[in-house]
């Protein structure tokens, strides 16, 4: 066997076989935080959702927004890989990895959050026995469950050629990667299979996706709350779910690009993209928001202006004012001005985007349930430490989920990299002379 | 088949809260402590909204009594997952304690937010645990529960009149807020025969629903009040 | 490198792939159910229908193209290696 330090890509090959001390510590910390949320999580389990800082009018807090906030985020990943690999776009090629894993972790802890919501969770199963398809949430977990099978199929099949070359270059683990490789061995026809298995895939992941997160904004919009019951949910919600994605992969390749040291793969130029793609969308949202809000104003229906009043003015307004200006304004100044669009600019405002899309939800949820039509008493909702320590532990198992992922499997595709490096200098050339009228053509 | 309903007169009620109380008492409803009431998880199956109007010393008090209105086409009946909140054969709107999971999306989908939460294991304080009523089962924590406008009490008239064989009659059936209010500001019955008060009054031109554009078609009418 | 997986390798793989049509198979029989309740309680038959004509084909086909990608390259595996 030849060395592996003689690889081209050992760079990438790097993370799996050597794990430096700090990892070891990163992972105590997080085991530590996940432990914590589970410790509370017990808790609540023995005592009630009165743990929560829930009450009678507002009874959907963090749990539901977190859950709304994760599954957005799992957007990201498999549908901007899908589109760009579908377009055949060539800078997708070190991003779609590590976007797919986004999805996939991602979206199994926000399938998790509606159990941590319920009240007795020992009676899940009830779903199963006696569910009612007439329920927007039983719509949710059918398509949770789709795009979660969807997507970590389509995380899988183009790790196969990645799984034989650990196999084949490495000794770490035989074993399991054999098993999940299938019996790759790289052969044009094997190569032939893939590509037609990715094609399928690609194609049916986009609708799954964009579809999810309509059901998503479903459970919402069908009931007939003021704030809630609106046609726009769908679309508003799925461009928030890119919106708030794509700034979690910028911050993601970041952060392991400075860990890793990825310099070489993820070069400047994959951040310009990719922040052309942030600020689209970041317009787009602003389109949403405005074309949202202005029809209940216009309108001016009582119900209506009460929950929009308590936004804008009420006490929700320091949060809707900041998720303004950290989900538009910012993203438009830093991002439009080329000056601005440094790695560091860019990682400042997927920061921002992250926490205000996270406001956006929060802003959905709470205000029409503190708003209700009858003149009650409202109690204004503040999360216990119970829920706060979920959300963190939500966190904390994603960031566990990445890590783990990138010591067993390369977090940029090696074998899509060769073949960037080795035919697609000359696919492309071809792929374009079939654009263009070629010379003979015109003339 | 009736439509059981309620017609709540404003002009007569005076805000004195028997009906909320005859409703704890007939419910077995648990009493949340103080601490849990001001975080606002008390629980009432029958509610009294006081309404204000105007200003300081020219203020005008409605006191609006709301226990769950079963509605006709229930907003909170079509979200439930689990077939746990329905429509039941005399066409109440029915809950069913241990089916539900808890989601609580049929909370959040009433428009009149008449349904509440078991925050925590219900306590019965110990004196009044002589004094439950048997007919009405006890909740668990974590299940959403409210008025069945004594669903109870429907079903032990009917046993009763098949034991006596005989068709039940209509006012063998009252819910017990009816029964307590000392001002006579409910009336309770069939809301489709002709020859029943509820029916006169549910046309009375002082007749009235709540949120009635958003087409739940609740069973429970109010008479304005009217200012004499 | 072409080489042989072990036998117990093959076994679990094998194993593995039965997991995904057993999901398959899992999801048919709950969304069945569901119908069947669905038509018992006369509540939103429809609905039903229509999300079970769009649940179980596409689940067919996530399995569908799994099988496809494993049993493809077993084989052409397995010819790179008589060859
Ligand atoms: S008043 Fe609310 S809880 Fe009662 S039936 Fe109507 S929607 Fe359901
Ligand atoms: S809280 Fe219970 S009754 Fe209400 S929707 Fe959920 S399962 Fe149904």
């Amino acid at each position: 066997m030849t060395d592996i330090r003689q690889e081209t890509d050992y760079t990438l090959f790097r993370p799996i076989l050597e794990t430096e001390k700090s990892f070891y510590w990163i992972v105590a910390t997080l085991l530590g935080i996940i432990f914590w949320a589970g410790y509370m999580y017990i808790n609540q389990i023995i005592y009630g959702l009165g743990v929560t800082g829930l009450n009678n009018t507002v009874s959907w807090g963090f749990y539901i927004i977190n859950f709304v906030f994760f599954i957005g985020i799992s957007h990201a990943g498999t549908l901007i890989s899908a589109i760009l690999r579908l377009s055949q776009a060539e800078w997708r090629r070190p991003i779609t990895r590590m976007a797919e894993v986004i999805t996939a972790i991602v979206l199994l802890i926000g399938a998790v959050h509606p159990i941590l919501d319920l009240g007795r969770p020992d009676r899940i199963l009830n779903v199963f026995l006696f569910g009612r398809l007439q329920s927007p949430l039983l719509w949710d977990v059918t398509a949770i469950t789709t795009y979660f099978t969807a997507s970590t199929i389509y995380l899988y099949v183009p790790l196969i050629p990645d799984i034989a070359l650990l196999r084949d270059k490495t000794d770490k683990y035989k074993w399991f990667y054999q098993f999940l490789s299938w019996g790759y061995i790289g052969t044009e026809k094997q190569k032939h299979i893939l590509e037609r298995a990715m094609t399928i895939l690609m194609v049916m992941v986009i609708p799954i996706a964009v579809s999810v997160h309509t059901v998503i904004s479903f459970i919402f919009s069908m009931t007939i709350q003021p704030g809630w019951h609106s046609t726009i949910f769908g679309p508003y919600f799925v461009v928030g779910a890119i919106f708030s994605g794509t700034a979690t992969l910028l911050v993601v390749m970041i952060a392991f690009r400075k860990m890793y040291h990825f310099e070489n793969y993820l070069k400047e130029i994959h951040f310009q993209y990719l922040g052309l793609l942030l600020l689209i969308f970041a317009i787009l949202w602003g389109y949403f928001t405005f074309s949202e809000f202005v029809t209940g104003f216009y309108g001016n229906e009582p119900m209506e202006m009460s929950v929009i009043l308590y936004k804008f003015t009420g006490p929700y307004a320091v949060f809707f004012w900041l998720m303004v200006v950290l989900n538009f304004i910012i993203p438009v100044v830093v991002l439009g001005f080329k000056r601005l669009k440094t790695i560091k600019g860019i990682l400042f405002t997927s920061m921002g985007v992250i926490v205000g899309m996270w406001l956006e939800r929060l802003i959905i949820v709470v205000p029409s349930l503190s708003n209700p039509r009858l003149p009650y008493d409202v109690h204004f909702y503040i999360p216990s430490l119970t829920e706060v320590s979920l959300f963190m532990g939500g966190i904390a198992v994603f960031c566990l989920g990445f890590i783990i992922f990138s010591k067993l499997f390369p977090l940029i595709s090696i074998w899509e990299i060769e073949e960037g490096r080795n035919e697609g200098l000359e696919e492309a050339q071809k792929r374009l002379e079939s654009y263009l009228p070629s010379v003979e053509q015109v003339k | 088949m009736p439509r059981w309903g309620m017609v709540i007169d404003l002009n007569k009620c005076t805000g004195c809260s028997s009906c909320v109380t005859a409703c704890r008492m007939e419910n077995n409803i648990p009493n949340v402590g103080v601490e849990e009431a001001q975080n606002g998880r008390a629980m009432n199956w029958m509610e009294i909204i006081t309404e204000y109007e105007g200003e300081f010393p020219n203020i005008r008090i409605t006191h609006i009594p709301r226990p769950c209105f079963q509605c006709d086409d229930a907003p909170c009946v079509v979200v439930c997952p689990v077939h746990a909140t329905f429509i039941n054969e005399d066409g109440l709107v029915g809950q069913i304690y241990n089916r539900c999971i808890g989601c609580r999306y049929c909370m959040n989908a009433c428009p009149y937010t008449a349904k509440c939460f078991n925050y925590s294991t219900p306590e019965i304080p110990e004196a009044f645990v002589p004094l439950q009523n048997p007919e009405v089962t006890k909740r668990m924590v974590g299940v959403v529960e409210k008025c069945s406008f004594c669903h109870h009490r429907l079903a032990m008239a009917k046993d009763l009149a098949r034991y006596e064989d005989r068709e039940m009659a209509e006012d063998e059936y009252q819910a017990a807020c009816v029964e307590s209010c000392p001002t006579t500001a409910m009336t309770f019955g069939d809301l489709d025969n002709p020859d029943h008060e509820v029916h006169h009054l549910k046309h009375s031109n002082r007749a009235f629903r709540l949120e009635e554009g958003l087409g739940t078609e609740p069973k429970v009418y109010y008479l304005k009040k009217e200012d004499k | 490198m072409t080489q042989k997986t072990p036998k117990w390798i093959l076994f679990f793989q094998y194993v593995s792939l039965g997991f995904i049509w057993l999901l398959v198979l899992g999801i048919i029989v709950w969304i069945i159910n569901l119908m069947k309740l669905s038509n018992y309680l006369h509540d939103a038959q429809n609905a039903t229908i229509v999300i079970s004509l769009i649940i179980i084909p596409i689940f067919i086909t996530l399995a569908g193209v799994l099988s496809y990608v494993f049993f493809g390259l077993k084989r052409a595996n397995r010819e790179e290696i008589t060859k």
